[in-house]
């Protein structure tokens, strides 16, 4: 990998955010197309339908995405009284991202994670485990400080709401094509196009699209997070502290025990045992390339 | 018509165009202001911090009083300063002062035990950290309205809009533009 400076790696993450976006945006017309091709016009009520589904279902998760993740993660609001020394770190990284101070939670779990969510950063939460708090020393719980609040600064909980629900939309017309398929026979009006490799065509699209669209919703998270490392960095200008504390949860075996998949994606290190995920559907960058990636920016110091 | 409907267009789009650039800059000088009242926001909570620890140390280590007068010197500037250049050296010099003070600290086993000191040297660093951040957040406002000022098109706006280019907060040693950091 290439020596990057903060800067550089913040401005080619968002780049490479926006080109997955795009090619998801590319899939969902493709998708649109094939079934357009396979069914017919008529089928046409399908696509509100799903997006309404969808939108529904996540941006329901994205609003309420403080509340929901407390009682998903079991995690307990505290005030500065509880923990004097961990709101003066959240209060630092608060003045080096100009950003305002968000709700401060604690997971009751012996493996050192952390995560940050809420759909705006006014509504901004971040939550540590016990395990963390124990486990690190004060450059380096600033380090995850600065990368949980990075999360929050560059909007992650809305652009991965963005890619669930394209995923999503993807997923659902895929699956309502097959039970169409399975129930009534697939085609139900022969106005379409009759060009047989089209349909076969867009019948691969339909069966390849929601893994494909799993794919880049992954490929977006993984982008996200070597986002908010390099935006960690701009706010302390301390690689060594993030790198370091990457290096405690590389070496701890522990994982936080609920491994609800739901929330997976938003903790520092994937609760998920990561030899059971391909690397292509895995939400985080293989934690030693996060700690090569600091390294390389520690020496450009 | 048609002509009428163009030009009034054009003028339109020119308006929003110069209304914008006039924000923008508008908006940037803010910036730079509010940073810079976070900066003393920060320095005084330090400063605030300074007689408690003064009366901590000297409860144990009764024979430092040069050290003593050097911080409380130090802190009586920094607390009267209102310029960037001021406020930035009595900043300098009162970091220079705890540093003497948390040095000799250091030979007093019995202090260093004392929760009352352990507690003053966490408030202590954080402090020290939150107004290192407060400089870093600031230089940034600078930085980004300077080239605001000087780049095309915000400069043809900047005399308009009364903004110009904004002093750096410079801190004295080079060593100094990280955090410092206050270990213990």
């Amino acid at each position: 990998m290439a020596t990057f400076s903060f800067r550089e790696a913040q401005s080619s993450n968002k780049r490479k955010t926006f080109f997955l976006l795009g090619i998801m945006g590319a899939l969902t017309w493709l998708v649109l197309i094939s079934i357009f091709t396979y069914l017919g016009k008529s089928s046409a009520a399908i696509v509100p339908f799903a997006v309404g589904i969808t939108l529904i279902s996540v941006w329901g998760s994205y609003y309420g995405s403080d509340k929901l993740v407390l009682t998903m993660t079991g995690a307990k609001l505290i005030q500065e009284s509880d923990n004097p020394k961990l709101f003066g770190l959240v209060q630092e990284i608060t003045i080096a991202s100009g950003l305002p101070m968000p709700k401060v939670a604690i997971v009751e779990d012996s493996a050192p994670n952390a995560f940050a969510t809420g759909r705006n950063p006014e509504h901004a939460l971040i939550a540590f485990t016990t395990g963390i708090l124990d486990a690190m020393d004060r450059d380096q719980l600033q380090g995850v400080i600065a990368h949980e609040m990075a999360h929050v600064g560059n909007r992650d909980t809305l652009v991965s709401a963005v890619a669930a629900t394209t995923a999503g939309v993807i997923a659902l017309i895929s699956d309502i094509l097959m039970r169409m398929m399975w129930f009534g026979g697939g085609r139900r009006d022969r106005d379409s196009n009759g060009n047989p490799i089209m349909l076969v065509v867009s019948l691969v699209v339909l069966i390849l699209a929601p893994i494909a669209a799993m794919m880049l919703k992954s490929a977006i998270s993984r982008k996200r997070e070597s986002l908010a490392d390099a935006t960690a960095v701009a706010f302390t200008r301390n690689p060594a502290g993030l790198r370091s504390a990457l290096e405690v949860l590389a070496a701890d075996s522990t994982v936080v025990r609920q491994k609800s998949t739901a929330v997976a994606h938003i903790w520092i290190e994937s609760p998920l045992d990561s030899k059971a995920v391909s690397k292509m559907f895995a939400s985080h960058p293989p934690i030693q390339e996060r700690i090569a990636t600091l390294r390389a920016m520690e020496s450009l110091n | 018509m048609k002509t009428t409907l163009i030009v009034g267009g054009i003028v339109l789009l020119l308006a929003i165009f110069f209304i914008a650039q006039y924000n923008r800059l508008i908006r940037l000088n803010v910036a730079v202001d509010e940073a810079f009242a976070q900066i003393e926001v920060q320095l005084k909570r330090r400063a605030d911090l300074i007689p408690n620890l003064v009366e901590t140390v000297k409860g144990y280590a009764t024979h430092e009083q040069s050290t003593f007068d050097a911080v409380i010197t130090a802190r009586a500037k920094a607390t009267t300063a209102s310029t960037v250049a001021d406020v930035s050296a009595a900043d300098g010099m009162l970091t220079q002062a705890l540093r003497g003070l948390l040095a000799v600290a250091e030979a007093y086993p019995d202090l260093k035990a004392s929760a009352n000191f352990m507690s003053l040297q966490e408030e202590l660093s954080t402090t020290e950290n939150k107004v290192a951040f407060s400089r870093q957040f600031y230089n940034d406002s600078v930085r980004l309205l300077n080239t605001a000022v000087k780049t095309i098109p915000t400069n043809f706006f900047a005399g308009f809009a009364k903004v110009d280019e904004r002093e750096f907060y410079e801190v004295d040693e080079a060593t100094n533009r990280n955090a410092p950091n206050v270990s213990f």
